[in-house]
């Protein structure tokens, strides 16, 4: 059995390092080892969005490993040290590493880690954890990252250690450019094998090629909700542990996104857990028409 | 913290003198942030000859640390030559009964009646979700400030984004 391992931080500085195994407590609420923590954005936001892929596909839920910090770097480094000295026990199959303090030092020993596993982890990297493996030069090991256009730009620019840092002429929302970007982002070995880049217009792109473009539907109201691109990272993370090949899962999750906005018909007011929400029914009424994911194991079963 | 000797951070911070540069590195050793006295390149050379390497992403905290302990900077700046500066450039968005106002990476969100702001987005530093919670449904004027009580360069953008919301909403829009 395979397992999806979460990676990340949430804003509680009294939340210690805590790894197990997540539940949806309600609406508001995920559990981890008897903790709640808030499901609104962030971390939280990408973790409520892959548990609703895995509840969908009767799969076992994510494994997740959060700490709280709010921006000192306590909690990043603490997550990051439970994963290299836990890593043989965890046995992940799918890592996705996300909101933290972006410290390369670290994160290099965290692939070192990885690479030293019988088996190496398919490593998603977001936020943070893409800073910091592209500041650390060590993108190309990933397999797959989530940027938005502040992001890409930020790793088709050699020199940016930062987001806020990129230089002035990458900064530019026309998604025409953005395969530029892309383009930009393969040649200085920023990217990781394959990205799903999220925005106006969603990219698929692999190996330095655009497969992939989705443009509909177009939910504008999406932009000003903040977590709505966490919930693609994990929407992507949930798919690809499923079983669906990466650029497969980038696109599905781009269009789960989509849809759920199309269907919730959001105000800029909205929050990400409103969407998350919508995911299920997304799961139930689309997949089947858009690849033959007709139906789920158990239902099979019954028959 | 790391070790010192292995530390490799992306950012400087540039000291009128050697005085300053010693106690900066004090008060950030005290402080817990990770950094090392280095020679500035001399592309960033002020006239000192002593600076600090640090992660840059921690410039929000640890200019508001050396605030709080009188340490007189003169530039936090990229360690990387060629590295641009900050993004500067502000784009705002009318969403009817909304406005969204972006900062280089960061965007904010309020109601233009009310001034309550309704949501956060960008950003990858554990300090925006922290920031969302302690913003979100809280006036312009009532909510705290991403300058103190953020810690990284995605606050400094939201700080700026923030100010513009400020702006564009004392002029009804």
């Amino acid at each position: 059995m395979s397992k999806l391992l979460l990676v990340g931080c949430i804003p509680d500085s009294d939340f210690p390092v805590t790894y197990g195994q997540v539940k949806k407590v309600d609406d508001y609420y995920l559990e981890v080892n008897g903790r709640k923590f808030d499901r609104t954005q962030g971390t939280a936001a990408m973790i409520s969005a892959a548990l609703a892929i895995t509840t969908h596909f009767r799969e076992e839920a994510p494994y997740v490993l959060i700490a709280g910090d709010i921006g000192g770097g306590e909690g990043t480094r603490g997550i990051y040290k439970y994963l290299i000295d836990n890593i043989n026990e965890i046995k992940p199959d799918f890592i996705t590493m996300h909101y933290c303090m972006p410290i390369m030092a670290v994160m290099i020993k965290v692939v070192e880690a990885c690479e030293a596993c019988e088996k190496k982890p398919f490593l998603i990297a977001d936020a943070g954890a893409m800073y910091a493996a592209k500041g650390a030069g060590i993108a190309e090991k990933f397999d797959l990252f989530t940027p938005d256009p502040s992001e890409i730009a930020f790793l088709a620019d050699p020199n940016a250690t930062h987001p806020a840092y990129i230089s002035r002429h990458l900064f530019d929302n026309n998604a025409a450019i953005i395969p530029e970007q892309i383009a930009a982002a393969y040649k200085y070995h920023s990217a990781a094998k394959t990205l799903v880049v999220k925005g106006k217009t969603d990219f698929v792109a692999q190996d330095g090629k655009v497969l992939h473009v989705i443009d509909s539907p177009d939910v504008p109201m999406l932009e000003p909700i903040g977590g709505t691109g966490d919930t693609i990272t994990g929407l992507v993370s949930g798919l690809v542990y499923v079983g669906l090949e990466p650029d497969v899962a980038g696109v599905f999750a781009c269009r789960t996104n989509r849809t759920a906005g199309k269907i919730l018909n959001p105000t800029p007011a909205t929050k990400a857990r409103q969407l998350v929400d919508v995911f299920p029914q997304v799961c139930r009424e689309y997949y089947c028409g858009w690849s033959g994911l007709c139906y789920l194991p158990d239902e099979e079963a019954n028959k | 913290m790391a070790d010192k000797k292995v530390f490799h951070g992306d950012g400087i911070v540039l000291f009128k003198d050697v005085a300053d540069a010693m106690k900066g590195e004090k008060t950030l050793n005290k402080a817990g942030f990770d950094n090392k006295l280095i020679a500035p390149p001399p592309e960033l050379r002020l006239g000192c000859d002593l600076a600090l390497e640090i992660n840059l992403v921690e410039k929000n905290a640890i200019e508001r640390e050396f605030a709080n302990n009188n340490v007189r900077v003169k530039e936090i700046a990229p360690l990387k030559k060629g590295t641009a500066d900050v993004l500067d450039i502000v784009k705002v968005t009318d969403f009817g009964d909304w406005t969204m106002v972006k900062s280089g990476n960061m965007k904010i969100s309020y109601e233009k009646k009310s001034g309550i702001i309704v949501n956060i987005s960008g950003g990858g530093c554990p300090d925006i979700p922290y920031l969302n919670a302690m913003m979100v449904d809280k006036t312009l004027d009532e909510t705290p400030l991403p300058r103190d009580i953020g810690y990284t360069l995605c606050a400094t953008m939201l700080q700026r984004a923030y100010d513009e919301a400020v702006k564009l909403h004392k002029e009804g829009k």
